[in-house]
């Protein structure tokens, strides 16, 4: 069906938002935000593809020979050090929040708003 | 809100989506036909205009090389804060004495474990070497390759026990390999600026298609590329690696003196 | 050095002084990055008011690695990526400069023991700022916008107090989204146009017309740079950040940050989409409503907040709503109202964030009502708040009132009248606020009393001259007559669009009544003369506006999943408004 990777992606970013908005644990909702990611790696590498097209690496086939898209290439690694990037600041942010409040539950931080010592 | 009234909510805010969802994925065109100009002409024009065959390091490297200047000082910044981040509770002096979770057994490190990790620490980062180097040829680049390398410091950790991996990785010398790949990219990127060119333009000699030289500017690009990330990436090891240390204001019970 | 290397020496200037500064951290004396991070910036400043009166003669465009759209031998392809300076582009990123310069020397004796990694960081915030307003390609803006907001993440959570980790982790994951949102967006646009190029997009924009893949396209980049010009629903993270990020860099978020994600938006409707009716009628219709609703939304709930800088953070997003609702008015003349609404904005926010931060290392507090009486023995400071206040509200002085002019001079009467209110709320929260703390006038504690708050302070002991002198200056600045701006004024606004285009006439000023003032001064009277309900009928009405303002409080509710599921209600909104 060459409609089923728009729809993977889109799929992956409803699956990766419902982890976000149900999350009960920092950590996970920072996985979940990876799913979401994906996402768009799924799309942006649909778009380029181009079927009976080898890769875009034309050590062992001469230049000239069919090859997919390699600037949606370019982009999606440009998107994953993206995440990488992110990743790594919020797993830091969650290190320091996990010490200062002893809990992770996403439903409890609450800035500028004075912690509730029963759980919601 | 309660999670259910989000679902809720959600839920109607797809009922509205999908429908542009599925108008949209049926107008582009279907899975496997070719969509963008700009890719088709990338690939019939820049093996001979650079003499590389890597299409992907070529866009990354060249055509769009100050995307790649970005997205490498955007690695920078995130590493950075969270230097800071957790660095800033701690304080810069580290404790050898690790984290102890009460109730498990600490096992000592066979020696089987050492031997195999030192092999494999060293393969491993020869081969990220290698992956950088032959970014221009084959699938690779100085992105791949500096993971590969960091990755391989891990390794290192898990042979040799902290205190020795904490004595070889030294936090000034990471930054100083980040910062100086940093640097050595947006040296690339003025140089020809001081010659009259345009910002990153490829002023080396361009080297033979297929050879490990190949592509001018690109090479020290890529370089400078794999510096920054492996020094990044291992800057965040350190950093993590510091968080399952006893803070250093726990008493050690060796202190007693007066 | 042909006349053009100025635009990457803008970038790779800041940029190169980070890696440099990050990578001798260790070996460096501690006053050495403070003195070098205020001369790129004021260095960077210089060159880009260069560049703006390089611009007037006609656009300056460098085109990266030698890539020029005659590069790829084929009409329509454009390989590289392009800087390019207009007057517009050139003076936001003068301005962001000088902001960042000011910033620096108000953030003087704030960081000491870090080595240099607070400078660092905001140089690279500076760089991304900078390309973000010179590029012109559109995954090009991704990657500046993208390292903009890493930046933004870890300045937030530097204080590692509780809130500062809390409010830096809502938005960072607010921002991640809405950058995921910008990726797809990216990737049916080039699927659409096969270019990445602001100038060939346009054209060909114009040569297929409407098309589902090039709305859906715009609204997935539209809502990033909404998100994070903080405009309803998409400005929920807005207050959590700058209530909690460090003055300084306050600062920069509410001056300069949030104006960008808007001129964003404006140079990819000027640029790519002015011949697609589909988008240009979301731009008209939706847009509008959204500035709207953000402005009166961000107005009350500015009036309601008793912590300084979270009521900023609120009165931030109120003019946010006014400018886009300029914005999306399409005329010439309400582009230059925006442009000028976003500088003088930008100046006299910036100005009151530095106040506050004053505040809070002089009196250690943020909070008006804590403050109460705290105020004597800074005079200075004081005046310079009133003076905040009154610029925010309508003073017929300056930039600011120029800007407003322009603005309403191409607007309909319901969308003046919005603003005027929302300008009234936000200038009279200010103005309560400096009047409790430095007149000891209050009168009753009205629906602040209930409004989120925390007890902080930052670092005591820094040369008050010098925090007081940046404040000082930047409020100078703004009182800057409009008359003296019109020329470049005109030219930028005309020239956002097409390069060559004649600058703009501009409405000369007239004579009016300063009805924004007056509303900022009734509101103001208001509150200063509240007194306790005593009879049924104001135990009653007190009752409903309790209540009205506890149910706003409530949506902002602090909660990341709530923050989450309103950006798609966004999302939604916009797919409505297509289908309808």
């Amino acid at each position: 069906m060459s409609l089923l990777p728009w729809f993977v992606a889109a799929w992956l970013f409803a699956v990766g938002l419902y982890g976000i908005v149900t999350s009960r644990h920092c950590v996970h909702l920072i996985g979940c935000l990876t799913v979401c990611q994906s996402a768009t790696y799924v799309l942006l590498l649909g778009l380029g593809f181009v079927r009976g097209a080898g890769p875009p690496v034309f050590y062992d086939h001469p230049p000239g020979m069919p090859a997919v898209d390699p600037v949606v290439q370019a982009l999606v690694l440009t998107d994953i050090v993206v995440g990488a990037a992110v990743s790594a600041l919020l797993l830091a942010i969650a290190i320091q929040v996990q010490r200062r409040r002893c809990t992770l539950d996403p439903q409890a931080l609450r800035p500028l708003r004075p912690s509730k010592r029963t759980a919601e | 809100m309660t999670p259910r009234s989000r679902l809720v909510l959600l839920a109607l805010a797809a009922l509205i989506l999908v429908p542009a969802i599925v108008r949209i994925a049926l107008v582009l065109p279907g899975f496997g036909a070719p969509t963008a100009l700009y890719g088709q002409t990338v690939n019939a024009l820049l093996p001979d205009l650079r003499h590389v065959t890597n299409m992907v390091a070529a866009v990354n490297f060249d055509v769009r090389g100050i995307d790649t200047l970005g997205e490498e000082f955007m690695l920078l910044c995130a590493v950075t804060g969270a230097t800071v981040l957790l660095r800033g509770a701690r304080g810069e002096r580290g404790n050898l004495r690790a984290g102890h979770i009460s109730g498990r057994p600490v096992l000592a490190r066979a020696d089987a474990t050492t031997l195999v990790c030192r092999i494999a620490a060293s393969v491993t980062m020869l081969f990220g070497i290698s992956v950088a180097l032959h970014g221009m040829t084959t699938p690779g680049g100085g992105f791949q390759g500096g993971v590969i390398a960091a990755s391989g410091l891990l390794l290192l950790y898990l042979g040799e026990g902290y205190a020795v991996w904490r004595a070889l990785m030294r936090g000034p010398i990471l930054a100083l390999l980040e910062g100086g790949g940093a640097l050595l990219f947006v040296l690339c990127a003025a140089g020809p600026l001081v010659a009259g060119r345009p910002a990153l333009e490829n002023v080396l000699p361009l080297g033979d298609l297929k050879d490990l030289y190949s592509g001018g500017l690109m090479v020290g690009v890529n370089a400078a590329v794999a510096l920054a990330v492996a020094g990044g990436f291992g800057l965040l090891l350190l950093e993590f690696m510091e968080e399952t240390r006893v803070p250093a204001d726990d008493p050690a019970p060796e202190e007693a003196e007066p | 050095m042909s006349p053009d290397a100025i635009l990457p020496v803008a970038v790779l200037l800041p940029l190169g002084v980070a890696a440099l500064l990050l990578g001798l951290a260790h070996w460096l004396p501690t006053q050495l990055p403070k003195l070098v991070a205020i001369v790129t910036a004021l260095a960077v400043c210089g060159l880009c008011i260069l560049l703006i009166r390089q611009s007037l003669d006609g656009p300056v465009i460098h085109w990266f690695g030698g890539w020029t759209p005659d590069a790829s031998h084929r009409p329509d392809v454009v390989l590289g990526i392009g800087f390019q300076a207009d007057p517009a582009s050139a003076a936001l990123a003068a301005f962001c400069a000088f902001l960042f310069g000011a910033a620096f020397v108000f953030a003087w004796g704030y960081f000491d023991a870090e080595h240099a990694h607070f400078h660092v960081l905001m140089l690279l915030f500076l760089a991304a700022m900078v390309g973000f307003c010179l590029t012109r390609d559109l995954f090009n803006l991704f990657v500046w916008f993208e390292l903009m907001s890493v930046a933004a993440f870890a300045l937030t959570a530097y204080p590692l107090g509780r809130s500062a980790l809390e409010g830096a982790f809502h938005f960072t994951v607010t921002h991640a989204l809405a950058s995921f949102l910008m990726l797809a967006g990216t990737g049916l646009l080039y699927a659409g146009t096969s270019t990445l190029d602001f100038a060939a997009m346009g054209l060909i924009v114009a040569r297929l017309g409407s098309d589902p893949v090039l709305t859906g396209g715009f609204v997935l980049v539209a809502s990033a740079l909404l998100t994070k010009a903080a405009i309803l629903p998409f400005h929920l993270w807005l207050a959590d950040a700058h209530a909690v990020a460090p003055s300084p860099v306050s600062v920069i978020f509410s001056g300069a940050m949030v104006s960008l994600g808007l001129f964003g938006l404006a140079k990819l409707v000027a640029q790519v989409f002015p011949a697609d009716p589909h988008v240009m009628g979301l731009v008209h219709g939706l847009l509008l409503w959204l500035g709207l609703g953000t402005a009166l939304v961000g107005g009350l709930m500015a009036y309601a907040q008793r912590h300084l800088k979270r009521m900023l953070a609120f009165s931030t997003v109120a003019h946010l709503g006014i400018m886009l609702s300029a914005l999306a008015a399409g005329t010439g003349t309400g582009t230059a109202g925006f442009l000028l609404y976003a500088i003088g904005h930008g100046l006299v926010k910036g100005a009151l964030f530095m106040l506050t931060g004053i505040l809070l290392a002089q009196r250690r507090s943020a909070d008006e009502i804590v403050l109460y009486r705290q105020g004597p023995g800074l005079w200075a400071p004081g005046l310079a708040m009133i003076a905040g206040g009154l610029l925010l509200g309508g003073l017929p002085l300056g930039l600011m009132h120029g800007a407003t002019h322009l603005m309403h001079d191409s607007a309909a009467l319901p969308v003046t009248l919005v603003v005027t209110v929302a300008t009234a709320l936000t200038g009279a929260a200010v103005l309560r606020a400096a009047s409790r703390i430095f007149l000891g006038w209050s009168g009753a504690p009205g629906p602040e009393l209930l409004a989120p708050t925390e007890r902080e302070h930052e670092k005591p002991d820094r040369p008050i001259w010098l925090m007081a002198l940046p404040p000082l200056v930047l409020l100078t600045i703004t009182l800057t007559p409009f008359e003296a701006v019109a020329p470049v004024l005109g030219a930028a606004a005309a020239r956002l669009s097409q390069p060559d285009a004649m600058p703009l006439p501009l409405p000369p000023m007239r004579r009016e009544c300063p009805v924004a003032l007056l509303l900022t001064g009734l509101l103001f009277l208001f509150a200063h003369l509240r007194r306790r309900p005593l009879t049924s009928s104001a135990r009653a009405l007190v009752r409903v506006e309790r209540w009205s303002f506890g149910a706003l409080q409530a949506l902002h509710s602090g909660l990341i999943g709530d923050y989450v599921t309103w950006m798609i209600v966004g999302l939604a909104v916009f797919a409505a408004a297509r289908i309808g």
